[in-house]
């Protein structure tokens, strides 16, 4: 890697609250955005479903949508939403606002799993439901991927490269990379990165509920009663920089990008694959030179299936062997729920204030110990840290996956 | 459900994203630059508020947004129960 990469900013919203530091405190002080949601799907849909999620409040999605120019939030999907809102925490924390090098050095690279599913399925229940001719306007632009990272475009002026990352639960993983990727080509000295996702919509929650995928009560990661992730919704996002463009203007370094490993499982659509995650965790950890350091925050993806969390704790293990123990182990999800494209961008944000403050945020929801998940979770209350730096995996139904490596 | 004036101007302003206060009875749709796409949004947005359909085809030949007003008004309002 030629030039180095520094972050300049953090912004996040999730059912934890507004503002990366908001969500970095929920999460340190244990405190959970999981509740039971009731989830109603119109005049033509089958009886509604209660389950737990964990939302973006509604007041705050209102908020948002207040603080940004209307000609850029009066036709956004709810995804899109979240990721203007966290962009602008994040340039603003960045004094980014405004700035000259935002027009042409900038570049904007944000993952969504799905892009606009609020929109589609009103869209499509007015179509297929009510049977009306007309379908409104806005549909196709509020449905496209590619929405969230136009509007963030629009609303502060970049005109650097600019588009969106796909790949389920690993997007905004493969987001920061290719960001970073482009301050290290010399296409921009700066990028806005992240993700964000809104999909806790009625006919989604049945498709996740069909695969079988979805908790009962809560999420529990590497607990042995665990039974399935919860949803949940928001964004996050980092403006990552040029070290020396970051510090010619003065700005303030909050953390390091090091690297990443990306590995495809090429295996199957939904179950994990353990040559897949540990390579990717293999790679990023060699990029960063962390294989032999005393101590890593591991930021797991931890979604609290019962194939995900073996097959990651068996990961871990097989990067770091004995050294295994040393390594505390974080699963946020259990804090703010799986944000699916917007999740590696979220986990990041709190990792790297992690590492800031010397605590690693506690595991929720655990029970009791799995023999088949055998790492160095950090349980009950926040823990103290010695690690300088930290891991943050992103493993995708479809086999995709991605792990990131930052310093303090 | 019965509209006034006034919602209608605060709708026309949100959908076609106008400041409020240039949206009066005297502004041409020219003038401040309403798109058909704004239109249609606007005619979606009364569907949903005032369950009552109005299609462009049906809208006549406009040039302010009075007439505009008017025309709406008296759609919701014969559609809606005394």
């Amino acid at each position: 890697m030629s030039r180095r990469i520094a972050i300049t900013g953090l912004g996040a919203v999730s059912a934890l609250g507004i503002g990366a530091r908001v969500n970095w405190e929920a999460a340190r002080d244990g405190r959970s955005g999981i509740v039971a949601h009731r989830f109603e799907g119109g005049p033509h849909a089958p009886e509604p479903v209660t389950l737990p999620a964990a939302l973006t409040p509604e007041g705050h999605a209102q908020a948002l949508e207040d603080r940004f120019s209307r000609k850029v939030s009066g036709g956004l999907d709810r995804f899109a939403v979240l990721g203007l809102c966290a962009a602008h925490e994040a340039l603003e924390q960045a004094g980014l606002v405004d700035h000259p090098a935002l027009s042409h050095r900038t570049g904007i690279v944000l993952g969504h799993g799905q892009g606009g599913q609020e929109t589609l399925e009103r869209s499509y229940e007015r179509f297929f439901g009510l049977k009306s001719q007309r379908m409104h306007p806005g549909t196709v632009p509020k449905i496209m991927v590619s929405g969230g990272v136009s509007a963030v475009a629009m609303q502060f002026g970049v005109h650097g490269p600019t588009f969106a990352t796909s790949s389920a639960c690993a997007s905004s993983a493969h987001a920061i990379v290719q960001g970073a990727g482009l301050i290290q080509t010399g296409l921009a000295d700066i990028a806005i990165v992240g993700g964000s996702e809104a999909i806790a919509t009625p006919g989604s929650m049945a498709g996740w509920q069909a695969i079988q995928a979805l908790a009962t009560e809560t999420c529990r990661p590497f607990s042995r009663d665990r039974d399935g992730m919860v949803m949940g919704d928001g964004g996050a996002v980092l403006i990552l920089e040029d070290m020396d463009h970051a510090r010619a203007r003065g700005a303030e370094i909050l953390g390091e990008y090091l690297g990443a490993g990306m590995t495809s499982d090429a295996f199957h659509i939904t179950q994990p694959s353990l040559d897949g995650a540990s390579g990717a965790i293999r790679q990023a950890a060699t990029a960063a030179g962390l294989l032999e350091a005393d101590e890593v925050l591991i930021s797991a993806h931890g979604t609290g299936t019962p194939l995900n969390d073996r097959n990651e704790a068996a990961a871990i293990q097989a990067v770091f062997g004995e050294r295994t123990p040393r390594h505390p182990v974080i699963a946020t999800k259990s804090a703010h729920g799986h944000l699916i494209g917007g999740s590696a961008a979220l986990q990041a944000v709190i990792a790297l204030q992690a590492l800031k403050t010397g605590l690693a945020p506690p595991v929720l929801n655990y029970n009791e110990p799995d023999p088949e998940c055998v790492v160095a979770l950090v349980l009950g209350e926040a823990r103290s840290i010695q690690a300088r730096h930290a891991l943050v995996n992103a493993f995708a139904f479809g086999g995709l996956n991605v792990s990131l490596a930052f310093a303090a | 459900m019965k509209a006034t004036e006034s919602e209608i101007l605060d709708l026309i302003a949100k959908e076609a994203i106008i400041d409020r206060e240039k949206v009066t009875r005297d502004a041409t749709l020219e003038d401040l630059g309403i798109s058909s796409l704004d239109l249609i949004s606007m005619l979606f947005e009364l569907e949903e508020t005032y369950g009552v359909v109005v299609e462009e085809a049906d809208m006549p030949q406009m040039t302010t947004l009075g007439e505009m007003v008017d025309f709406l008004l008296s759609r919701i309002n014969e559609a809606a129960p005394s």
